[in-house]
């Protein structure tokens, strides 16, 4: 073993323990706003693991999308919304907890066994390494066309929706009047929050 | 579709003037950038207050005949006239006289009417303390002269911008004996005592 | 086109020379030219807060720092120690652990960046494929870092300070990245190296600048608002929000933010010159200049000329932009935040999005100019 896989292992190492205890720390961590940050630490550990497969585009795509995109509207979702509320204690939440966990371990095993008795065939090409950005242009252009299409026209969707529901002038009175008290934040609905829905699909 | 052009021309065109004006404004800014400072340099060089610099107010005890004036126009009450009267000569005799500077708003209107001029504006505005009773001034301290700018050696001293020779803009390194634009009062006073004397017959009547 | 000078290759084989390892000898390579630019980037961050300074003292008719060192230029480093040795202050109520996180989450992603800097033919850390995209990934770490700070000072300035900045930053972020995206369609690459390679050979007429003003605009704006520079200051508007999301902090962690504000404008500018002032070109090709004078391109002293003009060349052409940017922040007036997103959602966005599609227009039908 010659020192460039000895980093490499060493790396993989590291990065797949942070990646696991943040993401255990994101499902775990009753605090929401320590969830959120968590998040970005498992997206930005992930982004590591592209890296190490070679992968750097999708390396930087994940951290421009989902650390810098996603993650920060979830942290803005989180921080704009200032309600406070102590939940009522509920009933046999321990046997909630106790089917979640059963749910959870068991598809872990699942895909445990999928993945241990899946004969994986090992790609014997040498990686692309930077020409990926080609590669991968070429597939959306092709073969990935359709769903690729489809992604954008969602996002569209997703654009227009946002705008839609932040320009409250278009809405019907009917609608306004029916559902105002359980749709209304605490404040007042400002410019801001229409901003951070309407950038999420162009990121 | 000629309304949706029109509403791109105009919008084109307020962008092309906003940047005019930026622009503008930058070559403003750059403008500044070659003037000299107007910095001075304050504990090494300072300004030369003008003559009529209303700063801490001098007092000369033996001048005050105790008569509450200054303290009647005060328009808080502030300077503390404490006399006593001596029956033996039969006046009114000043024991202290103390202004409160961290109060006094430098009006000048107990200089303005003090009837024997005892009360006079000095040219000393370094009136800092680390307690602001040390600026309740009694009669000794009022009665120090401020030191002058010019005569310090630790400090050059700077004209203000009045008092700089005509088209001057710089304090510094002036030739000596240059003199601000304008006449002197002393040669002001002359040249109309020199015209009262050329045209008696008209200004004498009304003057008196 | 010659390859200039090969630094790495010269060391390497020198040490090889010398009886080490061939790995060996690249292991001890590697840290040095991150080390450079460390340190090259801290005093590029100490000239920019000097120029800032002088500038501004200049633009206001002032003097300026002046005792500490000839003409105050030791006063950033100053500053810096002062900083260093302040007391370290965490709010009783503050998270501690997200308080400190935060001024390091925004520092680290600035000067990771420097990662694809080039300040000549060979004269970079490493020349990553992805280059400008693997910066606008980086940079957009950053708002993280500083919702961060924001939430965890405890304090209702701090995180509106937090929210605007990541507003901020997350919509301009889109303009920038159309503008870098027209211009890595005309060089066919992400990387640094070949974007100015793509605007070399005819000195300043070649320059992206002249086939791009539009897109050069917009990210001038957008680099100005990512930097939270003057006209677009929000995030730590004094009248407003104190100091926004820096309010609550004092000593080295203040230090932190200021050298990333401060960094993250060098690098700014060193990228409009990459994007579009051709990087370390002069703006007469030494080439040409050295086939005038039958000089061979393999000369030893040409070599190192043409190097050190190539560093001259970015950093000159780079605080040229740091000096506009000082201007600009004592010429302009700061926008409100309705104005600020209007401008980057309803005006840069659009002109953004036509100045891709035109410039792919132009790509198709004009291939020789616009990089076929």
């Amino acid at each position: 073993m010659n020192l460039a896989e000895g980093v490499q292992i060493v790396s993989f190492i590291i990065l797949a323990a942070a990646v696991v205890a943040a993401a255990l720390g994101v499902v775990l961590i009753p605090s929401v706003v320590y969830a959120a940050f968590l998040l970005g630490g498992v997206f930005i550990g992930i982004a590591g693991l592209y890296l190490l497969l070679n992968a750097s585009f999708v390396a930087a795509a994940q951290i421009l999308i989902y650390v810098g995109a996603v993650n920060v509207l979830i942290l803005f979702a989180i921080m704009l919304v200032n309600k406070r509320e102590d939940f009522r204690p509920v009933k046999f939440a321990w046997a909630r907890r106790g089917v979640t966990a059963a749910v959870c371990g068991g598809l872990f095993l699942l895909l445990g066994t999928t993945i241990i008795t899946t004969p994986w065939a090992f790609s014997t090409a040498t990686p692309v390494g930077d020409d990926a950005v080609y590669l991968i242009g070429e597939h959306f252009f092709s073969d990935f066309l359709l769903p690729f299409e489809l992604a954008s026209v969602l996002l569209l969707m997703a654009l227009i929706g946002a705008i839609v529901l932040a320009r409250r002038d278009f809405l019907p009175e009917s609608a306004l009047t029916a559902s105002t008290e359980n749709l209304k934040l605490p404040e007042r609905p400002r410019e801001l929050v229409a901003v951070a829905k309407a950038d999420q699909p162009s990121n | 579709m000629m309304k949706f052009l029109k509403q791109v021309g105009d919008y084109a065109k307020g962008t092309v003037q906003a940047a005019r004006y930026i622009g503008q404004g930058l070559s403003v800014t750059f403008d500044h950038m070659q003037r000299r400072p107007v910095t001075v340099q304050y504990p090494y060089e300072k300004l030369i207050p003008s003559e009529r610099y209303r700063g801490r107010i001098h007092f000369e005890f033996d001048k005050c005949i105790s008569c509450e004036v200054c303290v009647r126009v005060c328009p808080i009450n502030l300077p503390v006239v404490d006399w006593e009267f001596n029956k033996a000569i039969k006046k009114k005799q000043l024991k202290h006289y103390s202004i409160d500077f961290g109060v006094c708003i430098f009006c000048g209107n107990c200089v303005e009417y003090c009837p024997t001029n005892c009360l006079s504006m000095t040219e000393e505005y370094e009136l800092a303390t680390y307690d602001r009773h040390e600026l309740n001034y009694d009669n000794v301290a009022l009665g120090r002269l401020p030191y002058k700018v010019t005569n310090d050696p630790m400090v050059t001293p700077l004209r203000e911008f009045a008092y700089l020779p005509k088209g001057v803009m710089d304090p510094h390194d002036l030739p000596k004996g240059s003199q601000r634009p304008g006449s002197r009062p002393e040669n002001l006073a002359a040249d109309l005592t020199a015209a009262a004397q050329a045209a008696p017959q008209q200004d004498t009547p009304k003057q008196t | 086109m010659n390859s200039g000078i090969d630094l790495q290759g010269t060391f390497i084989r020198s040490l090889i020379d010398l009886g080490l390892s061939p790995g060996l000898a690249k292991l001890l390579w590697m840290p040095l030219p991150m080390l450079l630019m460390i340190i090259g980037a801290t005093v590029g961050l100490l000239v920019c807060v000097w120029l800032e300074r002088k500038i501004s003292a200049g633009a206001q008719q002032r003097v300026g720092p002046e005792y500490v060192g000839p003409m105050g230029t030791l006063q950033p480093a100053m500053d810096g120690l002062k900083l260093i040795f302040k007391e370290d202050i965490v709010p009783g109520k503050a998270d501690s652990v997200l308080f400190t996180l935060g001024p390091i989450l925004v520092i680290l992603p600035v000067f990771v960046s420097y990662l694809i800097v080039p300040f000549g033919q060979n004269l970079l850390i490493t020349d990553v494929g992805l280059g400008v995209f693997l910066w606008i990934s980086l940079s957009s770490i950053q708002p993280i870092g500083l919702l961060m700070s924001g939430y965890a000072s405890n304090n209702k300035y701090a995180l509106l300070g937090g929210l605007r900045a990541a507003a901020q930053s997350i919509s301009y972020e889109i303009p920038l990245a159309l503008a870098v995206l027209a211009v890595v369609m005309m060089s066919n690459s992400l990387s640094t190296i070949d974007i100015v390679q793509q605007q070399s050979g005819y000195g300043i007429l070649g320059w992206n600048i002249w086939r791009q003003p539009v897109g050069f605009v917009i990210f001038w704006i957008a680099a100005l608002a990512e930097c939270e520079r003057l006209p677009f200051d929000l995030p730590e508007a004094e009248e407003e929000l104190v100091a926004g999301y820096q309010t609550e902090y004092s000593g080295i962690k203040f230090a932190l933010f200021y050298i990333a504000s401060y960094v993250n404008l060098v690098l700014s500018g060193l990228l409009v010159v990459v994007l579009y002032l051709g990087g370390w070109e002069s703006p007469v090709p030494i080439d040409w200049l050295a086939s005038l004078l039958n000089v061979p391109e393999t000369n030893a002293a040409l070599q190192v000329a043409t190097a050190s003009l190539g560093i001259l060349m970015t950093l000159f052409k780079t605080y040229l932009f740091v000096f506009l940017a000082i201007l600009l922040r004592w010429t302009l007036p700061r926008v409100r935040i309705d104005q600020l997103l209007d401008l980057g959602w309803k005006f840069l966005l659009p002109i953004g999005l036509v100045n891709l599609l035109i410039t792919a227009g132009l790509k198709l039908s004009l291939p020789f100019a616009f990089g076929g």
